[in-house]
């Protein structure tokens, strides 16, 4: 079987290093996944998302549709405004997480894990009977970018007289880049500030508009020193930042309160699936949590390393790696409830050494010296 | 005045004074010492090394065990001993600065000083023409 392919293939064959990714070849990384991570924090750097999947969700019951899918209500979003939210399944087990985008009145964007393109989209077509909706997979007609970092907005205003300073966190704007209509939303999945950035109506089949676009950001970001930054960084960033990776982090055995996710279940909004057992699981609490463990000794944590307390194996760890920040060892794991405490003391086992890690809070990093919340200077 | 001859495959290089390992490991005889470290082809291939756990001065270990590993970001690979014997130094600098195993693998990214139990299994190691035979086998796959 062949894999599939972005727009931005040949630029990814020609300076990327590229692995195999749910199905698609993408770059791990171009020069590195420290120096793209550093770049990303401290500057700028911009990233090919196209693999992931993306619907459109037209007609008068759209927005009735996704409130009725997804655990967060979607009909009370404003115009030009985004939020993340989970796709649970009727156990109040998470098949997905995702933005959701309202466009007008009527049309929303979702947009969803690479993994779950095609099962997320029949997902939604299987429950949406009755529903007055058309919904329309554009994954492959709508290429997607995060541009991001503290210096991504002063890379994107380069490109555009719009003023990108208006667009505010969780909120989108319409601008032409490089002579395309693109939606540039103040989104992204590294902790920064950012934006991630879909030129509408760019088909697979004509890459080379996608080509350039992004080869002008790259080029305006180069008195910022961007770096094209591959899927290794987005994933070091991520972790960093202490969002989940569906698949490792969430997947259909955890619901959104055990992740820590409870914002995005809102309860009290109508029916929704899985609302019957997250109800449940709100009043009976959970078992085990979603935690942030940070090493005191020198080890990476690496998935399925066995967390500890002295000697009882009290969880395993979802995501592990290296933190360029940090420069050390950090985890995302599963304990039961009791054990979730900040500053607490467990060990996580690493190739038969139990090695001492302390809880933190997320992000890993210092909310005050990087991230979108960072100090302006 | 540069005197070692080396074998270059690509931008890899191989001294012709050290002995190798099928598993990429370098062997250099200084007395009755085995200075032993990971090759060019090993640091390439696991790109930037950011993490190295070296073992303890003392440790004894037979042909094959592990003297520890050496990790990216992604990848996790052990380092085995070619040869039996006892550890008697450890590149402490590798703890602080891991990348030193990409940016010198053959010098100052040496891992440990091996005092050998059996010098002979030196022998059974792969000469330079051997271990670059086998690396030009992988990349041609």
């Amino acid at each position: 079987m062949s894999l599939m392919k972005t727009h931005l293939h040949s630029f990814h064959e020609e300076h990327g290093k590229l692995v195999e990714f749910t199905g698609f070849e993408m770059p791990i990384w171009y020069k590195g996944v420290v120096p793209e991570h550093m770049a990303v924090r401290n500057s700028v750097g911009i990233f090919d998302v196209t693999h992931m999947g993306r619907s459109l969700f037209t007609g008068p019951d759209a927005g009735s549709l996704l409130d009725y899918l997804t655990t967060r209500v979607v009909s009370s979003l404003n115009l030009d405004q985004v939020h993340y939210s989970t796709i649970c399944n009727e156990s109040g087990g998470i098949k997905d997480d995702l933005t959701v985008y309202r466009i007008s009145e009527d049309e929303f964007l979702m947009v969803y894990n690479a993994s779950n393109r095609k099962t997320d989209y029949e997902w939604a077509v299987e429950n949406s009977t009755g529903f007055d909706v058309q919904i329309q997979d554009v994954s492959d007609e709508i290429p997607m970018f995060a541009v991001q970092g503290p210096k991504a907005e002063e890379t994107l205003q380069t490109l555009t007289t719009d003023d990108l300073g208006e667009i505010r966190r969780f909120r989108f704007g319409w601008t032409e880049l490089a002579r395309l209509k693109t939606l540039v939303a103040r989104t992204g999945y590294t902790g920064e500030d950012g934006f991630e950035i879909m030129p509408w109506n760019v088909p697979l089949s004509k890459p080379s508009e996608a080509i350039r676009l992004w080869e002008e950001i790259l080029d305006k970001g180069k008195p910022f020193e961007i770096k094209p930054c591959g899927l290794g960084a987005r994933d070091t960033l991520r972790l960093e930042a202490g969002m989940c990776l569906y698949g490792a982090d969430i997947t259909e055995e955890i619901s959104p309160f055990e992740a820590r996710l409870d914002f995005v279940v809102q309860l009290e909004a109508g029916d929704f699936i899985g609302r019957e057992a997250l109800a449940r699981q709100k009043k009976e609490g959970v078992e085990k949590v979603r935690i942030g463990l940070k090493m005191i000794e020198r080890g990476i944590p690496r998935p399925g390393c066995l967390v500890m307390d002295d000697e009882t194996e009290i969880g395993k760890v979802t995501s592990g790696t290296h933190s360029p920040i940090l420069q050390r060892g950090i985890a995302i794991a599963y304990v039961p409830v009791e054990y979730f405490e900040t500053g607490k003391t467990l060990s996580i086992r690493i190739r038969r050494k139990d090695l001492k890690a302390e809880i933190v809070d997320f992000p890993f990093f210092d909310i005050g010296e990087y991230g979108w919340r960072r100090k302006r200077d | 005045m540069e005197t070692e001859e080396r074998l270059k495959i690509g931008k890899l290089n191989f001294p012709d004074d050290l002995v190798y390992t099928k598993d990429h490991e370098w062997l250099r005889i200084e007395g009755d010492l085995a200075r032993i470290g990971i090759t060019d082809f090993a640091q390439d291939s696991l790109h930037e090394i950011v993490f190295c756990d070296i073992p303890e001065i003392g440790t004894s270990v037979e042909r094959g065990d592990s003297l520890g590993t050496v990790e990216s970001i992604k990848a996790v690979s052990d380092v085995y001993s070619p040869i039996s014997g006892t550890v008697t130094r450890v590149n402490e600098r590798l703890t602080e600065e891991p990348e030193l195993l990409n940016n010198s693998p053959y010098e100052e990214g040496w891992i440990v000083l091996l005092k050998s139990t059996s010098m002979n299994e030196v022998n059974e190691l792969l000469k330079v023409q051997t271990y670059a035979e086998m690396v030009e086998k992988i990349f041609s796959k």
